[in-house]
């Protein structure tokens, strides 16, 4: 319509694209559980490479973090790490699946089943870093 | 050499058949409407691209008119119709009676027509009343009733056409007897401008009385507004009608997986300003599932009310009577203002959303005799552009 | 009928607004009014600068496509009452992912630019009644597609807001209907389109397409389609290399 002259053109928007779930479904909320989850994961991933660093400024650094690791505070966010996890790979799981397919009908049952999974190991994982 | 520039009130299939017909013929052409196209009474009627068999009987003039263009518009708009043709089914003794009356009438309109009996139009219609005694049918077809103006409009624009949705004309200029021009709202700034023009067409349908009174001109036109009901299912693939002579919920028309039944008949003095009322669209159910039962039980989806531009003198019901309006011709006519005395103005208005092209024709007829242009029509030999062309 | 009193709270955009703001409209409605004739209403009787996209009012033309209260619907076959339930105001806006002109109405010329590519063509065989005869002369039944090029589901695409090169959903629906029922197109074509990374892989599964699409595309379904198709002829064409 070349008469009608366009004043906003939508830029790229992602967070507002990912994270808005107003009036979304199922599908919607996984979506932005995902994007949530992976970018929980990647912050981790720069702080692992970073901690690992550490290991480079002899013994002493890296057993004054070892103590630190231990404290209930980072057990609990090893344990919010390992939800992170399982969340984003099992329902990576299903968006691999899905997205061919396979159990395309049944992507919502599919997604209860995976989740219900991943609070299960998640249980077990979060017993075994609190007392192992 | 310089060239005339027409204007075109109104974003309906006539307007946008008329655009096409006049940029053809070498005008330039500008064309506002105050909405989306065709949201005025042209996007919602039921799709029907017409064989003319319902006025056969009673209107041979428009059941000629509308078999006419229904061949045309499958020539130029190829891919934009559901070719399927429709039946006019016989469920009582009234009906088998009317049905001399009317084979008689589509043979002298030269309307193609062929008897089904009851097994054959129940093989072919396995959801139609089993009640039926027999079928007649008819190159009927199904038109999405945006789109296929919407051709029009993407064929016109190519060809130079400059069409303006959100346009609303607030005055139509004057220079002493003649209109000389029209003033625009732009809903998409808010600013008001003027377009001038060496002749502006009214082609609003049920609104070109309103524009016309902004000229101070008469138009005899009579919005006549019918509610039609859409349920979900497609529950038939042709057209189907009652074979009575014309009624409420007479039709039902598939659209996608959507089935259309329609339609009943009033007079408003404002098409802007259309109830729903609550037992035309109850009549509907009950008129739609005397033609296909399931009608009776299919999931609701849509229920609405649209003004035809009817012919006919102003004013609602004077309390003489109940008038419904269905009675009116339902041709079209186009009305040179110069008559009461203003030059550069002229009135298109009746017809149906089969006609449109030839209403487009007798329009620009006038237009270029009264502008002195010596250009025939070629409406009837353009292949339009797929409506898709429209954006981009 | 009982009617009620309804507000609207409007997106209203002129071009020349530094930004889009909210108005709100007070309005009668009563169970059958809907989003699209209670916009109506407020045009006739309060202010007739409020533009908004309708045509066939039974979703069929695809043009009131909104978001109301958040979700994508088509304006003409929303409830107003039920939008209302609960709540102060029924929040209108216009669709996501496409320029704002005016108000509620979006240019769809980037959506059309997308979708054309595909070149799906506008009638297919009509699948339903299947057991019917066809009469005489009748080669079959045909039918328009589903698509009503409303879209909704490239608004609630969370991929499209994010990635404005993403063909869509509406475009690899169409592409995977066009493969299905390919006529005179050229397949290589659209495989060309739909085979690349701002194509039919750039799809996260959110799902949300189907679940807005009014008109039974199931455009999720078609890309997934379309992947099995892409996938297959890859392979296909991996083993015949390999046995040449």
């Amino acid at each position: 319509m070349t008469s009608l002259k366009s004043a906003k053109s939508p830029s790229s928007a992602p967070l507002r694209a990912w994270f808005d779930v107003r009036g979304r479904r199922l599908g919607g909320w996984a979506f932005a559980l995902n994007r949530l989850s992976g970018l929980g994961l990647t912050l981790y991933l720069f702080l692992h490479l970073f901690v690992l660093r550490l290991l480079l400024q002899g013994e002493a650094s890296w057993d004054a973090f070892i103590a630190l690791a231990r404290s209930p505070l980072f057990l609990t966010l090893d344990v919010i790490l390992l939800a992170g996890l399982l969340i984003h790979g099992l329902n990576g799981v299903r968006v691999t699946l899905v997205g061919l397919g396979v159990a395309a009908r049944q992507h919502r049952t599919l997604f209860w089943i995976l989740m219900t999974a991943a609070a299960l190991l998640l249980l077990a994982g979060g017993w075994r870093i609190f007392t192992i | 050499m310089s060239t005339f520039h027409a204007v075109i009130i109104g974003g309906g299939g006539t307007g946008g058949a008329l655009a096409h017909d006049l940029v053809l013929r070498g005008l330039r052409v500008t064309l506002v409407e105050r909405g989306e196209l065709t949201s005025g009474t042209t996007g919602r009627h039921h799709g029907l691209l017409h064989s003319g068999a319902r006025y056969a009987v009673k209107d041979k003039e428009s059941a000629v008119e509308c078999i006419e263009e229904n061949r045309i518009l499958r020539r130029i708009a190829p891919g934009s119709f559901e070719e399927n043709d429709g039946l006019f089914v016989a469920i009582s003794d009234e009906d088998v009676a009317y049905s001399e009356d009317f084979i008689e009438g589509c043979t002298a309109c030269d309307i193609p027509l062929e008897r089904l009996s009851r097994e054959q139009a129940l093989r072919v219609e396995p959801n139609l009343n089993p009640a039926v005694r027999f079928a007649l049918r008819v190159p009927d077809a199904t038109m999405d009733a945006m789109r296929l103006p919407l051709r029009f409009f993407a064929t016109a624009r190519r060809n130079g056409a400059e069409i303006r949705p959100f346009q609303e004309v607030v005055d139509v200029e004057r220079g002493g007897q003649a209109v000389t021009g029209i003033a625009v709202r732009d809903h998409v700034t808010g600013r008001t401008e003027t377009i001038g023009a060496d002749i502006v067409i009214n082609a609003a349908g049920p609104w070109c009385g309103q524009v016309a009174d902004m000229v101070g001109v008469e138009v005899p036109i009579r919005p006549s507004p019918g509610v039609l009901l859409a349920v979900h299912g497609r529950l038939c693939n042709m057209v189907i009608n009652h074979l009575h002579p014309s009624g409420d919920g007479d039709i039902i028309v598939p659209q996608r997986e959507l089935s259309i039944v329609g339609t009943s008949s009033w007079v408003v003095d404002d098409p802007d300003d259309l109830s729903l009322p609550e037992e035309h669209i109850e009549r509907m159910v009950e008129k739609g599932s005397e033609l296909i039962p399931a009608v009776r039980t299919a999931r609701f989806r849509a229920a609405w009310s649209a003004a035809r531009p009817l012919i006919g003198p102003r004013g609602a019901d004077t309390g003489r009577g109940a008038d419904t309006g269905r009675e009116l011709s339902r041709t079209f006519k186009c009305f040179d203002h110069i008559d009461e005395g203003v030059e550069g103005f002229i009135t298109i208005t009746g017809g149906k959303a089969t006609t449109l092209r030839g209403m487009a024709e007798a329009t620009a007829n006038v237009v270029c005799q009264k502008l002195g242009i010596d250009q025939p029509c070629r409406t009837q030999e353009v292949t339009l552009l797929p409506h898709t062309a429209y954006y981009g | 009928m009982s009617t009620q009193s309804i507000v609207l709270r409007v997106a209203r955009y002129k071009q020349g607004d530094p930004a889009p703001h909210m108005e709100e409209f007070t309005v009668e409605a009563d169970r059958r009014t809907t989003i699209l004739t209670a916009l109506q209403e407020i045009r006739r009787t309060l202010d007739r600068t409020l533009a908004l996209r309708h045509s066939c009012h039974h979703a069929s033309c695809g043009t009131c496509g909104m978001v109301v209260n958040g979700r994508e619907v088509l304006a003409c076959v929303t409830p107003a009452l039920e939008e209302a339930a609960g709540r102060v105001a029924v929040t209108v806006e216009p669709m996501q992912n496409a320029p704002l002109l005016t108000d509620l109405v979006v240019d769809m010329d980037p959506f059309y630019e997308k979708y054309n590519a595909a070149g799906m063509a506008y009638l297919r065989r009509s699948e339903h009644l299947a057991a019917a005869d066809l009469p005489a002369g009748l080669a079959a039944f045909t039918r328009f597609e589903n698509c009503l090029e409303c879209g909704l589901c490239v608004s609630t695409c969370p991929i499209m807001g994010s990635d404005p090169t993403y063909l869509g959903p509406a475009a690899l629906a169409a592409a995977n209907r066009a493969l299905e029922e390919p006529r005179d197109r050229d397949a290589a074509a659209v495989f060309r389109l739909v085979d690349r990374q701002a194509g039919c892989w750039r799809c996260h599964v959110a799902m949300e397409c189907t679940a807005v699409c009014p008109s039974n595309v199931d455009p999720a379904g078609g890309i997934m389609a379309l992947r099995q198709k892409v996938l297959r002829r890859r392979f296909g064409r991996l083993f015949r290399t390999a046995a040449d």
